[in-house]
This record gives structure tokens, sequence and C-alpha cells, in this order.
């Protein structure tokens, strides 16, 4: 199949960025994840809606309100009451999912080409998200395998803290341009590296 | 070192002399200093002039209250007008010029104000505004002829006319505790909070933490206050659970304990570091606030108060202490409190002569009076300041016999020599946020000043502003506010001990002396004793009206030195007590904001740009973009040499005489999915969507709950559970909305899931007569034929290996599909679709095209349905089920919306051979004459390269019944003025014999 081109390719520029006289103080990137899917369940069908997540893709995501859970292959995290986020590095976890999914349970939607994955990390990750999106980025208030749906302005993202210095955001593919734009500019202050 | 400033002492640093220049003069100062201090300590008096009546002002305070020493800086190229010298840090390079004055600060033509005194006292707009009744310059046309002198005159510091380089960012916060004020009772409660392990933010409008430790005297514990203050600074430091903000005013409090800060990045350094924002906004959501705001000491008014070298009290303590800066050599001090003697002290201890201390009260403190043996000079209890000598600084201050009873002067007065007269009329606690937060102040008739309302939000008070008035309280109060911030156990509380002396902290209720002369309360507005009482005079009894007719208190200080003696002023007049009088409400800002910084990251890029995923390529082949909301699309692909009208007319006749490729990936795609998706579809659209198979299109019209129309498009059913619903560019959102109140709120029972899947596809719409062979000859693993893709059927198949779904739709009226794939195949499938078209003459073609297809073909648009328009004005009624209810039906039919003369949409042709415009009007007559008689508006027109006529489409009153007759454009903005024949709206193949063939 052919390559799936990034938005970002005429203005992503790998190095180092921004005032570096403290070091690069967080990494940025996109991540090309194989697989970008939404699962969407029918109320009170969340506990065997998640058993069938876990049989696709190992993943088992605590109780409550934004909680997920982050391995380098696969992350996956509620953003909306019923709904969830799934990243895999490999292709194709929508079909697989639809397939292991009873209508009765809910919905599967592949956004794989419809959103741009990004991912900031570093000691100053924080500090540039917080200069763009008004919730609290403090590991206490958001822990590690958490995801949230806020936006910037007319930017939609939905955002999982997938380390303790390292989060991805996941923004519509249209706005990735502009929003890289943004993110960069942000992260001006504290230099960043473009890998 | 220059004789004002002394060898040591105070946060500066002597080590290397700073460069900086005020008014084109170079100066030299410490690093540490503000403008303000350097220049004292270059022996600078006059800073400026005043707003209205052009008189020479110094500096007068020390702090954010400072009401005259304003600035305009210069950098960069930028001006920044009205920044107080006293909150202006210098550095080497700092540029700085005087405001209002004019050729130069110290001769200035404005002064001559002075002798226009009482034509422009307070209301001097009001009265100027309304004008004469009669004659050339009635009403307003005297203000007009007036205004451009007036604007000239008046004012304070001209902003420029550059862009302004600097960078502004906003940052987001949320703490357990905001403490704001790091003063000796904002450490103590930052460092209760931040024992119990809360989060806590501290913020200090100083450039360092400290506050009145930095220039009290005091010793707290066993150090000087100021390094106590620095050591507990250090201890907060190290913690990682507090943040410290210096250079950070908390200006707003608003709902839900979210307060808005500005921290001034950038404003003392020669150069930013890149990418560091000048200024920073935060919005900072606190669970609880710590207030210690401190409080401000205000004067007393006195006639002759605003002469350069009157200066509060303290301010010339913290200038001594702080700064190690002499505000003049031989000092009077006025007062009418205790506090005043320790400043008389700190004046006598850094080297300065005190010639008289002035007291109104003929009683003071054994503490108070041992100060005052300690400074030196003559004790005048019982007296007033009534008046002051000099030209642009005081020379001498004059002393009278004054009665606190009465407030009235006995005796004559004397002139005692003196180069600053240091005034304080006690204290008024920072109350502006606390007063913001919600609740009318308090008046405290012992302190004589409003203390902060009980907290209308969750916030606690400390230090000055509580009322304190030793250290010691405030250090105990900021502990215990600290503590009952945070959940915990009480801990106890060790109270570093406080050298304090034990003062008289109640000051006679005096704040102003009579006499002759212009007696200042607003410094910076201009506003007289006078004026008050003539406005209340004038009939202002509420201080609210007062204010607003005077000014008081509206200027960028926003009256921190004028409100309490204002008040006491207007009360006073009316003969009533100041809280009968009551507090003006606090707002927002407590000082100026940079309009910067609340604009912050948006300055750069307004909005967002929304790109599909062929627009590289349609910027590399030479088409004129523009915007579409947030949306950026092809408006033409010129050539070299083509207008606008010549390269749609290309593209246009392309696609008619063979095969055309628009990116319509703009269009908004909502993913319908769930076993009842469509049950409701049949719902919200006005025809039948649950009996489309599976694999089929179908157009759709959705209707508002009123019966107007809301958007079309075609929804595809691509499962049994699962459609594609596609709505027009500019709609996306609003159809979203409006589907998901409907679930939400409306049919909660439906189990359906809305999902934005706009950005999952790429879209190119491929139309023309040669459409099919085109497409034959490139998708692969299906047909394109008429039997297995019949019109609106849809098939799944690869062009070169990208996985392909193909619909067989057509808005141009050609023979034409619609291909998509995932977004990120986007710009390879434009490229294969264009390849593959070369053959067959395959023309990209733009907005302006797609446009004038629709338009001869008579599709509606966002222009036509505008809101105003029901399905039947557009000739969509055979879309109106009458076999099922759907969201509109119940309205639709309503006697309004079903009238014959309703607008209804027609065609209309050019035919004086000229073009027509969206928004030209429809008349009957062709005189051209303006009357009100329009017939309705046109909506789109175009060049048609199918009929060679300029044609257009319209809302036309009872437009059905009017076609084949003829009727007159009348389009004045544009002079355009001309006949028209009303036709139908399907002006090109209205069997629709091509997009089915």
């Amino acid at each position: 199949m052919a390559d799936r081109l990034s938005p970002l390719e005429p203005v992503y520029r790998p190095g180092n960025h921004g005032n570096l006289a403290g070091g690069a103080g967080v990494v940025l990137g996109e991540r090309q994840p194989g697989s970008i899917v939404q699962l969407a369940v029918w109320s009170g069908q969340e506990r065997p809606a998640l058993a069938v997540m876990l049989d696709v893709t190992g993943m088992r995501l605590p109780d409550g309100a934004g909680s997920g859970s982050a391995r380098e292959d696969i992350a996956a995290f509620g953003f909306a009451p019923g709904r969830f986020l799934l990243v895999s590095e490999a292709e194709g976890l929508a079909d697989r999912l639809r397939a292991a999914l009873s209508e009765e349970l809910g919905t599967v939607t592949d956004l794989s080409h419809g959103r741009t994955a990004f991912r900031i990390a570093g000691a100053k990750a924080e500090w540039v998200l917080a200069k763009l999106f008004a919730i609290d980025f403090a590991l206490a208030a958001f822990p590690t395998g958490a995801g949230r749906s806020t936006s910037h302005h007319d930017i939609f993202a939905q955002i999982q803290r997938s380390g303790p210095e390292q989060f991805d955001l996941y923004v519509f593919r249209s706005f990735a341009r502009s929003f890289w734009h943004t993110l960069c500019r942000a992260a001006e202050e504290t230099g960043y590296e473009v890998r | 070192m220059s004789p004002r400033r002394a060898a040591q002492g105070g946060r500066i640093d002597r080590s290397g002399p700073v460069r900086f220049s005020f008014d084109g003069h170079a100066y030299t100062g410490c690093a540490g200093d503000s403008l303000a201090s350097a220049l004292l300590a270059n022996g600078v008096s006059l800073f400026g002039r005043s707003f209205k009546y052009h008189r020479p002002r110094g500096v007068f305070a020390a702090g954010v209250d400072e009401p005259s020493a304003l600035v305009t800086v210069l950098r960069d190229g930028i001006r920044e007008p009205n920044i107080p010298a006293t909150m202006l840090e210098i550095y080497d390079g700092l540029t700085v010029e005087s405001q209002n004055r004019m050729p130069s600060l110290a001769f200035d033509v404005g002064a001559l104000n002075q002798l226009a005194g009482p034509a422009i006292a307070a209301g001097f707009y009001y009265k100027t505004f309304m004008g004469p009744v009669f004659g050339p310059l009635k009403g307003t046309r005297f203000w007009m002829f007036c205004e451009r002198f007036i604007r000239r005159a008046a004012g304070l510091g001209r902003a420029g006319y550059e862009k302004d380089p600097a960078r502004y960012e906003r940052m987001n916060a949320f703490c357990d505790v905001l403490v704001v004020g790091a003063g000796p009772a904002g450490l103590m409660a930052a460092s209760a909070a931040a024992e119990s392990g809360a989060s806590v933010i501290l913020a200090e409008q100083d450039a360092i933490t400290g506050g009145s430790a930095n220039w009290s005297g005091e010793t707290i514990g066993e150090t000087p206050a100021a390094e106590w203050a620095a050591a507990t600074t250090d201890a907060l430091a190290g913690r990682d659970n507090l943040r410290i903000l210096t250079r950070t005013t908390v200006w707003g409090y608003y709902d839900g304990n979210t307060l808005a800060a500005l921290e001034r990045v950038g404003d003392h350094k020669p150069a930013s570091p890149a990418g560091e924002p000048k200024h920073r906004h935060w919005t900072i959501r606190a669970k609880t606030v710590i207030l210690a705001t401190g409080a401000l000491e205000r004067p007393i008014v006195f006639p002759g108060n605003d002469r350069p070298g009157v200066m509060l009290a303290g301010a010339a303590q913290r200038y001594a202490l702080e700064y190690g800066v002499l505000a003049g050599e031989r000092a009077v001090v006025f007062t009418n409190n205790d506090n005043a003697y320790c400043s008389a002290a700190a004046m006598r201890d850094a080297g300065a002569e005190v010639a008289a201390i002035v007291d109104v009260r003929r009683e003071i403190s054994p503490a108070a009076r041992e100060l005052a043996r300690q400074a030196g000079g003559e004790l005048l209890l019982g007296h007033a300041v009534v008046d002051t000598e000099g030209g642009k600084a005081v020379t001498c201050a004059k002393v009278q016999p004054f009665d606190t009873a009465s407030g009235t002067l006995s005796g004559s007065p004397k002139s005692i020599t003196a180069d600053c007269v240091l005034v304080s009329g006690g204290w008024s606690p920072t109350i502006h946020l606390a007063s913001q937060a919600g609740g009318k102040p308090v008046w405290d008739e012992q302190q004589q000043a409003f203390l902060p309302p009980a907290p209308a939000q969750r916030w606690i008070g400390a230090g000055g502003l509580d009322g304190a008035t030793t250290s010691e309280e405030a250090l105990r109060q900021g502990w215990d506010a600290g503590r009952a911030s945070v959940d915990g156990p009480p801990a106890p509380y060790a109270a570093p001990l406080v050298s304090s002396l034990e003062l008289d902290a109640r000051p006679a209720p005096v704040l102003e002396i009579p006499g002759k002369g212009k007696a200042f309360v607003d410094l910076q507005h201009d506003v007289t004793a006078d004026d008050i009482r003539l406005a209340h005079r004038e009939g202002f009894v509420s201080v609210e009206h007062l204010k607003r007719y005077t000014t008081l208190g509206m200027a960028t200080d926003q009256g921190k030195t004028s409100n309490v003696p204002g008040l006491a002023i207007m009360a006073a007049a009316l003969g009533k007590s100041i809280p009968d009088v009551g507090a003006t409400r606090f707002r927002p800002p407590y000082s100026p904001v940079s309009i910067g910084s609340l604009a912050a990251e948006r300055q750069a890029e307004i909005k967002p740009e929304r790109l599909t995923p062929m627009h590289d390529w349609h910027v590399a082949n030479g088409a004129t973009m523009y915007s579409a909301g947030l949306w950026f699309r092809p408006m033409i692909y010129g050539q070299p040499g083509e207008t606008v009208e010549q390269a749609y007319v290309r593209e246009a006749r392309a696609v008619r005489e063979g095969v055309g490729m628009v990116d319509v990936s703009t269009l908004g795609k909502i993913a319908v999915q769930g076993p009842e998706a469509a049950e409701f579809l049949d719902r919200v659209y006005t025809n039948t969507f649950s009996t489309l198979p599976v694999n089929k299109a179908r157009y759709g019209l959705m209707l508002r709950e009123d019966g107007f129309v809301l958007d079309d498009g075609t929804t595809w059913r691509l499962g049994a559970n699962d459609f594609l619903m596609t709505t027009t560019t500019a709609n996306a959102g609003k159809v979203m909305q409006h589907l998901e109140y409907l679930l939400d709120v409306v049919w909660p029972q439906l189990r359906v899931h809305l999902t934005s899947v706009t950005d999952q596809w790429a879209g190119i719409a491929v139309a023309g007569p040669k459409s099919r062979a085109m497409l034959a000859a490139c998708v692969s693993q299906t047909a394109v034929d008429d039997a297995a893709l019949p019109f609106m059927g849809i098939v799944h198949g690869r062009i070169d290996d990208i996985p392909v779904m193909v619909c067989r739709l057509s808005f141009s009226g050609e023979l034409a599909y619609e291909v998509y794939c995932g977004a990120g195949h986007g710009a390879q499938l434009w490229e294969a679709l264009m390849a593959a078209g070369q053959p067959f003459g395959m023309v990209a073609y733009g907005l302006e095209a797609l446009g004038t297809l629709r338009i001869e073909k008579g599709h509606v648009t966002g222009a036509e349905i505008d809101g105003r328009t029901t399905a039947r004005d557009l000739h969509l009624d055979w879309m109106l089920s009458r076999k099922k209810p759907f969201v509109g039906s119940a309205m639709m039919d309503r006697e309004g919306l079903i009238q014959p003369d309703r607008m209804q949409l027609v065609g209309l042709v050019s035919l004086d051979n000229r073009p027509l415009n969206g928004g030209g009007h429809i008349v009957e007559h062709g005189d051209g004459e303006i009357r009100d008689d329009s017939l309705g508006h046109i909506t789109a027109a175009c060049y048609s390269p199918a009929r060679r006529q300029y044609i257009g489409l319209a809302l036309v009153r009872n437009g059905k019944a009017r076609v084949g007759t003829h009727a007159f454009v009348s389009d004045p903005m544009r002079d355009r003025f001309g006949p028209v024949e009303i036709v139908s709206h399907h002006m090109y193949d209205p069997q629709g014999s091509r997009m089915h063939g």
C-alpha cells in the first residue's frame, strides 16, 4: 500500500531550534502510528467492551474518567464518557476491533488518516503545553497513561501522558501544520529538538 | 557616587554603572535601581508634565501607586507610554522620554493651560460636548472643532504606529494556593502552605520579594528584615511544590477563583534570549487564594501638593533604605499619623536633614516622640503644611497652626526651607483584588481606611491588607492564612521576634488642609479638591457619578493614592461620613496590562489554517488560494496573462467538454454509526434513508426545528449500520452540533455514535463526459461502468496501490464521481488521477469553476441556504417526505413559510451582456433610481461558458411566477444597473441527461 504522507512534510525540520542556552528543553516529533482508532461504547456496556479491547490489544484500562495506559507499541485512553482512543504501531487495528466487537457493545471508527500524532518529551514538556492548553499538566493531576480532551482555540486536541515527562497529542490532520507551528513557537523559549 | 546616593545599603549593586538616557541626557545608575531611584540619585526632580494643566511633576511614590512620574520607553523602534518610573528597572541602554510636554520638559507651552484653570475644571468635556445651541458651531460641531486641539494638549504618553516586534505569551497555571504579595505576610503564608505539601504559587509584583521588609529597617529574628526576606525566599525557592513569580502583578480576580496576572519577563533586560516573551499573561486557577497585598500610603491634600519634591513619606523611606537614595537633602515631614516618624528617622539616618515634622495632631505616642528626637528638626504638633513654593522643585513649605477637630487654620503661615515635603495621610489596605472577588469593603474608623469585604470566594487575607499595622502581626496572620489554606494538622508557629516600635496605628481623620490654590487629589488626572466640590454643587451625590464626572481615580494608576482622600472630601461636601458615601467597586485591572499579553500567542496567527492533503500541490501548481472559513481552497489555477474570469471559464469549459478534477476534501464528513443510525437519519433528514441500500448514496436535506433549511449533502451507506454523512464545508460544525444535541438531549435512547471524519478522508471530484473512461483506465479491483457503478452507487477499488472509495454523484451536472481515500494518501491520489487523466485532457479546477458549473445547473449552496429559505423556496419540496416526521416537519408548513410571494430561487440572464454580482438587487424599473422596492437579491453570478452569457442565481419575491419575465438589476454600490431575464434556475441540461448518461 502507498505510504501515508505527513501533513508536516515541508515544515518538519529535524535538528535543534530556539533558545539552546540550557540545551533543548523538549524533544518534539511527529509519530506515525499504524492505527488510530476510536472505540465508542453504548452506555452500560463499558466493561464487556473493554474486555474485548483487552482481548484484541492486550491493553487493560483502569477505571475512571480519562484513565488510560501507554506502552511503546500500543496506547489507549478514555477521552469522553464511553469513548476511547486506541493507538497502535501496527496497521489494521480498526478491522481487528470491528471484527471482535458486537454492535450491541459499541462502534469502531478508523481515524488513522484523520488524526496527526505529536509527541513532546522532556523536562519542559509541561511548561510548553501549559502555554497552549488550559488544563493541569502536573503529574498528580494528570498521571501517566491518562488522557484528556481539550482545545487550543480552534484546534481540538486529545492528549495522553505517555511518560512522566512525555505527552502524545492527537490533532485533526487538517490543523496539524498550523498546530506544529504553534507548538514549535511555544517551545522556542526552552529550546527544542525535532527528531 | 552622587551626593544623593548613600555609600552602602539597599538592594542595589554599586559595583558598576548602568547607563541609560532620559530625554536625551545620559545618566548612570546602579543595577537594581528603578528609573525613579536612579534619576533621584542624579538629582533629577522634574519627571513630567501633568495631564490637563501641564504642571511640572516629580516622583510621588516608590511603587505601583505612582501617579505622576510616567515615562515613555523607546525600544526596538517601539514607543511604550505611561510606564511609572517607579516600576521601570534600569538596564544598560534603556532609553526613556518624558511625556505631555512640548517642546521640552523644562519649557512646555502647554503650561499656559494653568491660566485657563477654571474653564477646564470638572465636567469640562461634558460641558464642551454640548456646544452652543445655534450658530455655525451648533451642537457637536463645536466638539468636532475643538477636538483636535484638545487631543493634542491633553492626555498622557503617545503610542506609536509601528508593529511591536516583541513576543507575548500566555500560561495556564493550577495550584492549591496562590499567594499574592511576597512581603512578610505573603512569605510567611507561602512557607506555611508549602510545608504541608500543597502546590503553591507566590506572585510578587516587584523585582524582588520581601515587600516592606526591604525598607522597614526592622529586624526579624536575628537579622535585618531584608535579609530575613531573602533567606526565607531562598528556602522557598528550593522547594519543588512552590513557584515564585517575581515582576508579576496579579491584576484580576474573577469567578471560580480564576486570577489573571502579568509577568514582565523581559522589560528589565537589554535583550531577551530567543523565544523568551516580553510579557507573559498568567491565568491562575487556585483552590485558595491568600491575599497579602499590603497597604498603600495616601497623601494629605493641601494647596501646592503636586510640586516636584512633594512625596509620600513611605516612598522617601523606601528610596533611602531600599535604593540608598535621598529624595531630598532637607525634608519637611507632614503627617496625621505615627508612621511618618519612621520615615523621618530613616531620612536622617540616610544623611538628610529633617527640617521639621509637621503633625496635625496635638498628641503623639512616646515612640513617635522618640523618633522625632532622633530625626532632629522642629516638631510642630497641631500644625499643617498649607502650601509649597518653588518652580520646578519645592524650595520651601508653608506651615500654619491647624485644629483637627474643627478643620480650621489659625495664626499665620511661616516658611520652612526644604527641598522635599514628605507627606503621609495614613495607610489604605490594598483591597482591590478582594473587592474584585465580590463584596463591599468595610470602613474601619480606627484606621480611617476601608478593610476588605468578607470573602465572597475562597480567599484569606493576611498582613496590611487585613489591617495588620505591625510586621509581627503581619507575620502571624501570614502563617495562620497559610495553614488555613491547606488541609492538615495545625502546625506550631514559632514567631520570629520583630523589633517594632510601639507606634499608634490610628491616624487623625484629616485628609485635606483647606486653603487657596490648587490642591490635587488625583495627580494623574489633575482632579483637585475644588473639582470634587464643584461636582457636588452641580448635583452629583453618588460616588459612582462623582468618579465619572470628575474622572477621579480613572487614570492609569486607578486612583491608588486618591481614592480615600477623594471620598473624604466628597463626604465632607455632602455632610456625611465616608462609609455613608461608600466606596466604588474595584474592577480589573489592578494596574495597566499590555494588550499584547492579552492577545498572547494569537498575535502571530489570528486563526489556524486548515489545509487539505493536496494543499501543497495546489500552491505548487499555480493555484490562487482563498480562505473558506479556516480552510484554504484553490480559487483558480491561473495561467500567465489570464484574468480570473478567463481562468474559470477555461476550467469550467474543460469539465463540460472533457474531464476536470477538484479538491473536495473540505466537505464536512460525519461517521453516523450504530444499530439505530438509519432511524436517526430518517429523523434528521427530510427524506428517507432507512430504505437506502448498502453501497448507495442519497442526497439529503436537513431542516432546523423552525422549518427553515439547515444544510444539504449526500450521505453514503457504507454498511447496514454505518453511514458517511457529508455536509457543506461551511456548515460542518453547525450540523455536528445540531446532531449531537439531538442525540444527547432529544433522543438519548438511540444507539448512534457521531464522529467527525472530515480529516480522515481526502475527496476528489472527477467530472465531465470523459470521467468514466478516465476512471476506468486507472481504477483497479472494481468496474466503474453504469452497471457496476450506477448514479449514486458506491464501489471500492484501488488507484495505483491506494485504496479508494468511488461514489457516482454530481454537483456540476456532468457525469461525475467523487473519489475518496485516506487523507494520508490524498496527495498521491491527486497526482495519480492527474497523470491518468492526461490522455483525456484532465484539468484541475478551482472553486470559481465549481461555482460556475453549479450555477449553470441551479444547485444550491450556503449562498441560497442562508437561514431564511425553505425547501419550497429552493424547489426542494420534492424532498419533504409525507410518510414520516422529521426535524422541522411540524413547523415547515406554517402560513408564513408557504406564502406564494416568498423569495424563491430563480435563474437570471444578463440582457446587456455585462456581469452580475452577488448582492445586487432585482427591481421592476430600469431608470436607475434607488427606491425601496427590491424584489430580491442575487446570490451567485458568473459567466456561463455553456450558455455564453452572464448568468446568476437569485432569490426573488414570487420568483416561480416570474420565470420568463424581464426585470432589472439595481446594484448602486457597484453602479451596476441593467436589464435581466428571470429564468428557471435549471439553466443547463434541465433533464439531467448528462449526469445520468
